[in-house]
């Protein structure tokens, strides 16, 4: 059972085809259940019934119950950070994994995501002042930059290419990351760190509007490429002989991937692997078409970073483990399985 | 033959020049000049009450020799890494044997009690061997087999867990990582000579075995085929190198935490000068390792005088670019 939607003189057009529909259905379930979770557990014991209860308060700011306090002030905001930088990582390296046709593409590999930390580094530690507003706009600046940077080293070269650079330009601003760490004052360099080891305990409503609504329109930019997205997957012949403009929409969909682990990075630091693996689950998951496999890595994406989360702020608690680590630890091996079976 | 051998040691004797030059400039240059007539001095007349002799003998001295050290071991590693692997990328630090040797070093030191310096390349030596097994055998098993992608990749993997533990055991533990901070990004500051006095027998052992393997390195490095047809046990003899680099990486490790990309850095800059001969590029490599280490450490001593730049973070400035444009040139 097909159902066909065309809008807007067929400019906008899709199939959902009922086995879609439906593993969509179940991994959104599944993200709406780990959220639920994610709400409950914590140092303060909530039950379910409670955090419903507050979560439908009419005038949460104005009420006096510690539950609601809890809910509102820290475990919504940082469930929900947690479910859009996980997608936004999602995004990213979906769509840098089809552009580069290399399995093994992730914004923390080729080096985005190290500019993005460069400099919002450097803005904490030379100027602490500014870090408020400019963060997210300085993230971007960094990560375009590094990525302009590799591509210009690459030149012609092959997607290969592109992965080593990305390694090598990454040792480098490690280092030089580290050398400001090391001689910026040690409360700046403190504050740093701690966003460098990709934590999200610290947000607060002001980033959940922020990756929301990133969330929303490079979702959609994304989702409006999805179609030249599968051209390009299958070579750059093919795709310019099927009446593609190679050079635009190569810049769309970078842009589009570098802003979003751009925007993710600057609010909760650098989340290594979630770009690697979201798309290679979802992939395993059936679907139709590139815009269904958006979809459903994002969902994965989310699924991912707020399990980490739930996992670093229980598994020792009280002292918290940053969900960037526990994505690391996860991530790592599972990268090492996906080098033994995938061919690149 | 014999002109290439005479040029061969002219360039030796040479190098050997150029590490006394190094050495002269490491002691004199610091928070305090010294001139190299009180070096001298120190040497022949030590005056305990002479304040130059004492910060030359005590200190700079004995930081010197590790760097001198330190700089032979990892550039010697690095070269045999880079002929065995056939991969001209090979470096201890990309390969995931230095954060393996020093995450084997933090967990030791906190969880032995009372812990014994004896020990130290022992356990740094273990980690760096599991980690070394552990990325060779995921490069292996790739489709493409054993490239220089496969294993900076899988090393790459293998980095970020370790490096994942490591945070983790600080968060929980912050007294050990009060004391492992600067070791852990590379440093000479923080070690001392006791620690250099256990490793100098590894030192010997694994420069001794790298001069003695050397001409077999270069058949490998030629291809397997081509060195079992020259009569060598390539199975056998591939062993004994990673013997050879594990020593080698620990000892360094033990003694300045993961410096980075010295391994990769001197072996290219010497087979430049020198060639494809192994039987050169090892002792050349022993030389220059050191004289460029100890010029690193100057640098990093005097750029920001009188704080100091950690050691570490310096020779990965110096050895990145290198290895983007190896990338660029030697990858199509």
């Amino acid at each position: 059972m097909t159902m066909s939607i065309r809008l807007c003189k067929q400019k906008i057009s899709f199939q959902v085809t009922k086995i879609a529909a439906i593993y969509t259905t179940c991994l959104l379930l599944a993200l709406i259940a780990v959220f639920m979770f994610s709400l409950i557990s914590g140092s303060y014991q909530l039950s379910l019934v409670d955090s419903f209860f507050s979560l439908i308060q009419q005038q949460p700011w104005i009420s006096d119950s510690q539950a609601t306090l809890i809910i509102w002030e820290f475990r919504l905001p940082r469930s929900l950070v947690a479910i859009f930088s996980g997608a936004l990582f999602a995004l990213s390296g979906t769509l840098l994994q089809n552009m580069t046709r290399n399995p093994l593409a992730d914004p923390s590999l080729v080096g985005i995501s190290q500019g993005a930390a460069l400099a919002v580094v450097t803005l904490t530690i030379l100027f602490p002042d500014y870090i408020d507003g400019w963060r997210e706009i300085s993230a971007f600046i960094g990560a375009i930059a590094v990525a302009g940077i590799i591509q210009l080293l690459r030149g012609k070269g092959n997607s290969l290419k592109f992965i080593l650079l990305g390694v090598g330009v990454a040792a480098f601003i490690s280092a030089l990351i580290s050398t400001l760490l090391t001689y910026g004052k040690l409360q700046s360099a403190m504050s740093a760190l701690s966003w460098l080891a990709g934590s999200t305990n610290t947000s607060n409503w002001h980033d959940v509007n922020a990756l929301g609504l990133a969330c929303i329109v490079l979702m959609l930019l994304a989702i409006s490429q999805a179609r030249t997205m599968i051209v390009i997957s299958l070579g750059d012949e093919v795709a310019v002989g099927l009446g593609v403009n190679l050079r635009k929409t190569m810049l769309l969909q970078l842009a589009t991937s570098v802003a979003a682990a751009a925007i993710a990075t600057a609010i909760v630091g650098p989340l290594g692997f979630i770009g690697l693996l979201a798309p290679h689950l979802a992939r395993k998951i059936p679907h139709n078409g590139p815009a269904n496999h958006l979809l459903l890595s994002t969902l994965v994406g989310a699924i991912l970073v707020l399990s980490a989360d739930i996992i670093g702020r229980t598994l020792f608690a009280p002292t918290q483990i940053a969900a960037g680590l526990v994505t690391s630890l996860v991530g790592a091996p599972l990268f090492a399985y996906l080098l033994i079976k995938k061919q690149f | 033959m014999k002109r290439q051998q005479w040029l061969g040691a002219t360039g030796i004797s040479l190098m050997c020049l150029l590490l006394i030059v190094a050495l002269v400039i490491h002691l004199s240059i610091g928070t305090k000049v010294i001139f190299i007539s009180d070096i001298l001095h120190s040497f022949y007349t030590y005056n305990e009450d002479n304040f130059d002799h004492l910060i030359i003998q005590e200190l700079r001295l004995p930081r010197a020799m590790i760097a001198i050290c330190v700089g032979a071991c990892l550039a010697v590693a690095g070269a045999l890494m880079q002929g065995v692997t056939r991969n001209p990328l090979a470096d201890p630090s990309l390969l995931g044997m230095m954060t393996g040797g020093a995450l084997a070093v933090v967990y030791w030191s906190t969880f032995v009690t009372n812990a014994s310096l004896i020990w130290l390349p022992v356990v740094a030596a273990v980690g760096a061997l599991i980690s070394a097994i552990i990325v060779w055998n995921i490069a292996a098993r790739t489709h493409s087999g054993i490239t220089p992608l496969s294993l900076i990749l899988s090393g790459a993997a293998f980095t970020a867990f370790s490096g994942a533990l490591l945070a983790i055991h600080h968060l929980l533990d912050e007294q050990t990582f009060e004391e492992m901070r600067t070791w852990l990004v590379g440093s000479l500051l923080a070690s001392n000579i006791e620690t250099l006095y256990w490793c100098i027998p590894w030192i010997v052992v694994g420069l001794i075995g790298a001069i003695v393997l050397a001409p077999s390195v270069t058949a490998l490095s030629m291809g397997e085929e081509i060195a079992t047809g020259l009569g060598i046990n390539v199975r056998r003899r591939k062993w004994q190198l990673l013997v050879c680099i594990v020593i080698l990486t620990s000892a360094a490790i033990a003694l300045a935490g993961p410096l980075g990309f010295i391994g990769l850095v001197i072996p290219h800059v010497v087979r430049f000068i020198v060639g494809a001969d192994y039987r050169w590029i090892i002792p050349y490599s022993i030389l220059l390792g050191a004289v460029y280490l100890l010029s690193i450490d100057s640098l990093a001593r005097w750029l920001i005088q009188p704080q100091e730049i950690a050691t570490g973070l310096i020779t990965i400035l110096m050895g990145a670019p290198l290895f983007i444009w190896l990338v660029k040139v030697k990858v199509r």
